[in-house]
C-alpha cells in the first residue's frame, strides 16, 4: 500500500498559488525527500498531508484514507519552525505531546527515546535551558513518540551540528528499518542523495522531478566530467563543447554539451596541463537542482 | 474530547502554577476594590484645613443665621465623639457689605480665592426671603445663569464633590426658613417642631407564610445588603471573567510567535486546540471564583453577616461565569490568532474588556432603575447579560422569573455562535505569519470559514 497519495492537489493563498496541480505517491516504508527552493511549496504540501491545511482542489490520502481535518496517531510531524514549551520540563512536555497524539500514556516510550538520544539527564530540565542541538533532538522525539507509521520531517537537519545531525539521521534510518515511512524536506542535496529512496523536486508549486536518484540522473545521462587538474580553473576555461564549469576547489565539474565527445575533452585537457583525476559521471543532484532552479534556468526561459 | 481536555489541563496547570496567578489572586481584589480602599484611607486622613468663606448678604438678616449654624457645626460636628479627633474642617465666615458694583466685588473676592485667602464666597440675594413674587412673575431660579438672578449663589474654586457648597445649601435653606417663619409670626420655640426632618423607615414587602397562613412581618431594609451585595457580586463576576479571559489573548499570540502552534496543529485540530485553551482558561476562572466565593463566605460568616450571603444566586453566578468566560475566551483566542505580535494583541484588548467594562459604567443607572425598560433591555443583550442580569437579580425585589431564563438562552446561543465563529477565525489565521489580520478579514473568516 502507498503511504501517501496526492492527486491533482492545488492550494492557493490569496493570489499566490503555493501548490499547483500536484500529484505524487509515497510508497510505504520508503524515505521520500522533497527538495526545492524556498517558497516552492514543500512545507505547504507537508501541511496538507498532516491535514493542517486543506487543499482547495484535489485529494490527499494517507494509508488509503482521506484525513479531512482529523489528526492521526499514525502521523508524526516535525515542523520547520521548532515549537516547544520553553518553560516546561523536557519529559513532561514530551509526554504531553505523545499523549496528545496517541491518547494514552507514553512515559516508557519517552524515556526510551531520551536514553537513545542521550538526553536522560536533561529530562527534568526546562526546555529553555537546552542548547539548540538538544532542543532539536527533543523536538525530534516529540515527532516520533509513541510510534508513527508515517513520519513527516520539515528540514530536520536545519541548524544542526554534524554530530547531532548524524544522531538524528541514524534515528530516522532506524525508524525506516522498522517499517516507518519517512517524508522529509531538505536543502542539503547530499542528505537527499544519501538518505532518500525517492526524491521529488517542487519548483514554483509544481512537481518538476520525481523518482529514485538514479532514475532522475538517467534523465540527464552521463554528461558530467569531474576532473582534478594541476593549475585548476585557469586551464579549463575555453574548452570546446563544455557548457558550464563548476569549481569545487580541489576538483571541477564540467557539463558537456549534447553530442560532446569526452575523449576529445580529455585530449584537450592533457595538452594543457597534468590531470590527477578524470571521471565521466551522471550529474549530481545539486547540479540538477541548479539547472532547474538556478539562474541559468531563468536565462534559458528568457532565451 | 480527550485532546481538548489534555490541552486544557496543560494550560490550566501552566497558569495556576505561576507566581503571577497566585499574586494576582490577592492583588486583583485590591485593584478592583482600590477605590473603596482609597476612600477609606482618605476618610482616615481627612483634610481639616480651615475653610474661610466670605458672605455678601443682601437680605440683611440671612448671614447671621448662616454664621450661627456654622458656629454650631464647628462646636458639635467636627470631632469624633469617642476619640475627640477632628474629622472635618472648621467653617469660618466673614461678612461683607454689598458693594455698589456687584461685578467688581465678585472679581475682588475671586482674586482672594485664587490667592488662597478665601475658600469661596456666597451671595444671598434679597429674593431669598420672599421668592413668591418672582415665582408668580415666572422667574426660574434653577435655569438662571446670572448670579444676580439666583436666590443664593456660591463661588468656589474647588472641583469634584463640593462639601462646602452642599453644607451651605442646607444651612442657608434652614436659616432662611427660620427667618421666613419669624416674619410670619411663628413663635421661635416652635421652629424645631416645624422644621424637624421626618425619619422614613424602609421595609421590604410583606408575604403570607404558605405553611401557617400567617401574614409575616416586613423586614427592615438593609442598605449595605441592598447596595453591597449586588455590587459586590457583579464586581466579583467581572473580575474573575477578566482574570480568566484576558491572558488568553496574549497567550495565543505568544504561542503563535514562538511557532508552537504548528507543532500543536500536527497533534490536534484547530478547534480542539482552541477549545482546550478556552477550557483551560475556564478552569483558571473557576479556581479563582472558588477562592473568592469560599473566602468571602467565610469572611462574612466570621463577621456574623452570613444572612447577607446570596446563596440562591450562586448557581446563576456560576452559569453566567461559565458562559461569559467561554464567550470571551473564544473571542480572545480568535483575536490572538489574528495578531502577529503581542503588541498587536494589546491593541485589541479593548474588545475583550468592553463586555465587562460597559456594565460597570452602567451600575449606577441600573441600580436606580433596576426594572426600567432600558435596564431590562440592556440585561437581555447577550454580551451584557451575565453582568447586568446578575446585578438586577441580586437587588431587592429581583427580576420577573422569566427574565433570567430568557437572558440565559440568549447568552448560551450567543456563546455558541461566538465559539463557532472564533474557531473559524482561529483555524484560518493561526498560521498566518508576518502580518496581523484586518477586522474585515476576521469578519469574513467568521462568516465563511
Amino acid at each position: 500500500m502507498d503511504a501517501v497519495q496526492i492527486a491533482s492537489v492545488t492550494k492557493t493563498f490569496g493570489a499566490v498559488t503555493a501548490v499547483d496541480d500536484l500529484s505524487l505517491v509515497v510508497p510505504e516504508g520508503s524515505v521520500y525527500g522533497f527538495i526545492g527552493p524556498n517558497g516552492s511549496g514543500k512545507t505547504t504540501t507537508m501541511r496538507m498531508i498532516t491535514s493542517i491545511f486543506y487543499p482547495d482542489r484535489g485529494e490527499v490520502r494517507v494509508f488509503g484514507k482521506q484525513m479531512l481535518g482529523a489528526r492521526s496517531e499514525l502521523i508524526g510531524y516535525l515542523p520547520e519552525e521548532r515549537g516547544l514549551y520553553r518553560k516546561m520540563a523536557v519529559q513532561p512536555m514530551l509526554e504531553f505531546y505523545g499523549e496528545l497524539r496517541s491518547g494514552r500514556k507514553v512515559t516508557a516510550e519517552v524515556e526510551g527515546w531520551l536514553k537513545k538520544l542521550e538526553l536522560t539527564k536533561w529530562a527534568t530540565q526546562k526546555v529553555q535551558t537546552l542548547s539548540k542541538g538538544m532542543s532539536q533532538k527533543v523536538q525530534f522525539i516529540a515527532a516520533v513518540v509513541p510510534a508513527p507509521k508515517l513520519l513527516i520531517l520539515d528540514e530536520p537537519f536545519s541548524g544542526l551540528d554534524p554530530v547531532s545531525a548524524d544522531v538524528i539521521q541514524s534515528a530516522i534510518l532506524e525508524l525506516r528499518r522498522g517499517g516507518v515511512t519517512v517524508i522529509l524536506s531538505t536543502h542539503d542535496m547530499q542528505v537527499a542523495e544519501n538518505m532518500c529512496d525517492y526524491i521529488c523536486m517542487i519548483f514554483r508549486g509544481k512537481k518538476v522531478l520525481d523518482g529514485t536518484l538514479s532514475s532522475i540522473q538517467d534523465q540527464y545521462g552521463n554528461d558530467t566530467i569531474r576532473v582534478a587538474a594541476e593549475g585548476g580553473m585557469q586551464f579549463l576555461e575555453g574548452l570546446p563543447d563544455v557548457e558550464r564549469i563548476r569549481d569545487l576547489g580541489q576538483v571541477q565539474e564540467l557539463r558537456m554539451a549534447r553530442g560532446c565527445d569526452p575523449q576529445q575533452v580529455l585530449r584537450t585537457l592533457m595538452a594543457r596541463t597534468r590531470l590527477t583525476s578524470f571521471s565521466i559521471m551522471k550529474p549530481s543532484l545539486h547540479d540538477i537542482f541548479v539547472r532547474i532552479a538556478g539562474p541559468e534556468a531563468g536565462e534559458a526561459q528568457v532565451a | 474530547m480527550h485532546r481538548i481536555l489534555l490541552i486544557a489541563r496543560r494550560d490550566y496547570l501552566a497558569t495556576i502554577r505561576t507566581k503571577a496567578f497566585i499574586i494576582g489572586l490577592v492583588v486583583a481584589p485590591i485593584l478592583f476594590g482600590g477605590g473603596f480602599l482609597g476612600l477609606a484611607l482618605i476618610q482616615n486622613k481627612p483634610d481639616i484645613k480651615e475653610r474661610r468663606i466670605a458672605i455678601v448678604d443682601r437680605t440683611g438678616v440671612a448671614a447671621a443665621v448662616v454664621i450661627q449654624a456654622a458656629q454650631e457645626r464647628n462646636t458639635k460636628e467636627l470631632f469624633d465623639k469617642k476619640t475627640g479627633r477632628q474629622l472635618q474642617p472648621r467653617y469660618v465666615f466673614e461678612t461683607l457689605a454689598p458693594a455698589a458694583d456687584a461685578k467688581v466685588q465678585r472679581l475682588e473676592l475671586s482674586e482672594r480665592v485664587r490667592h488662597g485667602q478665601l475658600f469661596g464666597f456666597v451671595e444671598i440675594n434679597s429674593t431669598a426671603l420672599d421668592p413668591s413674587k418672582d415665582e408668580t412673575a415666572g422667574q426660574d431660579y434653577e435655569a438662571s445663569k446670572d448670579p444676580a438672578d439666583s436666590q443664593v449663589a456660591t463661588f468656589m474654586n474647588a472641583g469634584g464633590f463640593d462639601e462646602v457648597g452642599r453644607w451651605l445649601s442646607g444651612s442657608t435653606n434652614e436659616g432662611i426658613r427660620r427667618v421666613r417663619l419669624a416674619r410670619l409670626g411663628v413663635d421661635r420655640s416652635r421652629f424645631k417642631e416645624v422644621l424637624d426632618n421626618l425619619t422614613v423607615g424602609r421595609f421590604g414587602l410583606v408575604s403570607r407564610d404558605p405553611k401557617t397562613g400567617q401574614i409575616g412581618e416586613a423586614a427592615k431594609k438593609n442598605e449595605a445588603a441592598e447596595f453591597g451585595i449586588p455590587f459586590g457580586l457583579m464586581l466579583l463576576l467581572g473580575m474573575i471573567v477578566m482574570i480568566g479571559s484576558s491572558p488568553l489573548l496574549s497567550a495565543v499570540t505568544e504561542d503563535k510567535a514562538q511557532r508552537l502552534v504548528e507543532m500543536l496543529l500536527g497533534l490536534a485540530t484547530p478547534f480542539e486546540l482552541m477549545m482546550g485553551k478556552v477550557l483551560g482558561a475556564l478552569g483558571v476562572a473557576l479556581t479563582s471564583s472558588a477562592f473568592y466565593i469560599v473566602g468571602g463566605t467565610l469572611a462574612l460568616e466570621g463577621m456574623g453577616l452570613s444572612g447577607l450571603i446570596p446563596f440562591a444566586l450562586f448557581p446563576w453566578f456560576y452559569v453566567y461565569l461559565v458562559a461569559d468566560v467561554t464567550f470571551l475566551c473564544s473571542l480572545a483566542a480568535a483575536l490572538g490568532a489574528g495578531c502577529s505580535s503581542p503588541q498587536d494583541a494589546q491593541q485589541l484588548a479593548i474588545l475583550l474588556l468592553a463586555p465587562v467594562m460597559i456594565p460597570y459604567f452602567m451600575i449606577a443607572f441600573i441600580m436606580q432603575q433596576p426594572n426600567g425598560a432600558i435596564s431590562t433591555a440592556m440585561s437581555l443583550f447577550p454580551p451584557f447579560t451575565p453582568m447586568l442580569m446578575l446585578l438586577r437579580q441580586a437587588m431587592p425585589g429581583g427580576v420577573p422569573a422569566w427574565q433570567p431564563w430568557v437572558g440565559l438562552l440568549g447568552v448560551l446561543a450567543f456563546t455558541m455562535v461566538m465559539v463557532v465563529a472564533a474557531s473559524r477565525i482561529f483555524r484560518v489565521s493561526i498560521l498566518l505569519q508576518g502580518k496581523s489580520a484586518k477586522m474585515a478579514d476576521l469578519v469574513r473568516w467568521a462568516v465563511r470559514g
